[in-house]
C-alpha cells in the first residue's frame, strides 16, 4: 500500500525549488498572472485580420506568434513550436489577445460536470477506428 | 478582446477539452499520446531548457532538469467545434506544481502504471485524489501480458472501488482509445452522481 497512507492521509508538499522556475518571466517584464486567471495551456488561439494587418507595428517577440497562429492552435503548441517557456507563451498570447491581434477560445471552467460535453467526447472517440 | 469588429476571425476556433496522461518516468506517457494523437506529440522540454539556460546567471542548469520538465501533448479533433488535448505530465513529484496548470479544467486523468514499478505512480494518484479529478489507473502491458494481479495492484494503490483499474497497450491506437473512453465513462459516472445529488439535495 502507498506506505504513507498507513499513518493517515498526507499531502505531498510543494517543492522548495518551485520559485526558480519563475525566472523565465523576465521575458515578460516580470509579470506573472495569478494562477487561476491565467490562460489555459489548451486555450485555442488564432490570428485575427487586425493582427495580420498590424504585423509590421508589433514588437519582435509578438510577430512570431501572430505569424504562427494563422493556423489555429493551442497555447501549448505556440510554446512548443516557438521554443518558449509555457508561462511566457501564456503572457505573450494574452497581451496579443488584449490588443485584438489574436482571438482566443478558452475552455469551459468545469467540463468534468458537463454531461453533454462528456457525451460528445465519448461519441467522438468511439468513432476512431 | 472581442469588442473590436476588426478582430473577428474568419472562423471561430474549436472549444478545447483535455485529458491528463500521468504516471512515473518511462511508463509510456509519450507513447500513449503518440499512438492516438493526430499531430506528432510536441514537447516543451527543449524550450524550458533554452530559456532557463539563457536566463540563469550561472548558465549551468543541470542536465537532469532538462529531462524532467518535459510536457508532452497531442490532440484529437472530435468535431469541427470540439478538440480533445492529451497532456502528459512530468512524472517526478518535485514537479508537482506544474500539475495544477495541466489538470485545471481537465475532464479526467489516465494514470499509467508499469506493473514492475507500481510506486512510480503514487504522486499522480495522490494528486488527483487531492484535487478531486476523476481518474482511471491503466496498467501498460509492455510485453502483451500482465505481470501483476489486479486485486493486489488495487490494494497496493489503495484506491477506492469507484476508480477503474484497466490494462492497455500504449503502442496500440485502439487500446489507447479504449483507455481514454474508460476515463470519460468514469467522469460521466461522477457527473451523473453529482447531478443526482444536486437534484435531491
Amino acid at each position: 500500500m502507498r506506505p504513507y497512507l498507513r499513518d493517515g492521509p498526507m499531502v505531498p508538499a510543494l517543492p522548495a525549488d518551485a520559485a526558480s522556475l519563475l525566472r523565465p518571466y523576465l521575458q515578460t517584464s516580470g509579470r506573472v498572472e495569478a494562477a487561476d486567471d491565467e490562460l489555459e495551456i489548451e486555450a485555442q488561439v488564432v490570428t485575427s485580420a487586425y493582427g495580420l494587418n498590424s504585423f509590421g507595428r508589433l514588437a519582435f517577440e509578438h510577430r512570431d506568434i501572430v505569424a504562427l497562429c494563422a493556423t489555429t492552435m493551442s497555447v501549448a503548441e505556440v510554446a512548443a513550436r516557438l521554443a518558449l517557456h509555457i508561462g511566457v507563451a501564456k503572457v505573450l498570447v494574452a497581451d496579443l489577445a488584449a490588443l485584438g491581434c489574436l482571438v482566443v477560445e478558452r475552455p469551459d471552467p468545469e467540463p468534468a460536470d458537463d454531461l453533454d460535453m462528456i457525451e460528445r467526447v465519448i461519441r467522438g472517440l468511439e468513432g476512431i477506428r | 478582446m472581442g469588442s473590436k469588429a476588426s478582430a473577428e476571425p474568419a472562423r471561430r476556433p474549436p472549444r478545447p477539452v483535455k485529458i491528463v496522461i500521468a504516471g512515473g518516468f518511462g511508463v509510456g506517457k509519450t507513447t500513449t499520446v503518440g499512438a492516438i494523437s493526430e499531430i506528432r506529440p510536441l514537447t516543451t522540454e527543449a524550450a524550458m531548457t533554452s530559456v532557463a539556460a539563457a536566463m540563469d546567471d550561472a548558465a549551468d542548469v543541470p542536465a537532469k532538469t532538462r529531462t524532467t520538465v518535459a510536457l508532452d501533448f497531442g490532440c484529437i479533433t472530435i468535431d469541427e467545434t470540439l478538440k480533445l488535448y492529451l497532456f502528459g505530465t512530468p512524472g517526478q513529484d518535485r514537479f508537482d506544481f506544474m500539475w495544477h496548470d495541466i489538470s485545471r479544467g481537465a475532464l479526467g486523468a489516465l494514470v499509467i502504471v508499469d506493473a514492475r514499478r507500481v510506486d512510480a505512480c503514487y504522486p499522480a494518484v495522490d494528486y488527483f485524489e487531492r484535487i478531486g479529478l476523476p481518474f482511471v489507473v491503466g496498467v501498460n502491458l509492455f510485453n502483451g501480458h500482465l505481470d501483476v494481479d489486479l486485486t493486489e495492484l488495487r490494494w497496493a494503490l489503495a484506491v477506492g472501488d469507484e476508480v477503474p483499474l484497466i490494462t492497455f497497450d500504449a503502442r496500440e491506437k485502439l487500446s489507447v482509445r479504449d483507455a481514454l473512453l474508460a476515463v470519460l465513462r468514469r467522469t460521466r459516472e461522477r457527473a451523473r452522481a453529482r447531478a443526482a445529488e444536486h437534484a435531491t439535495g
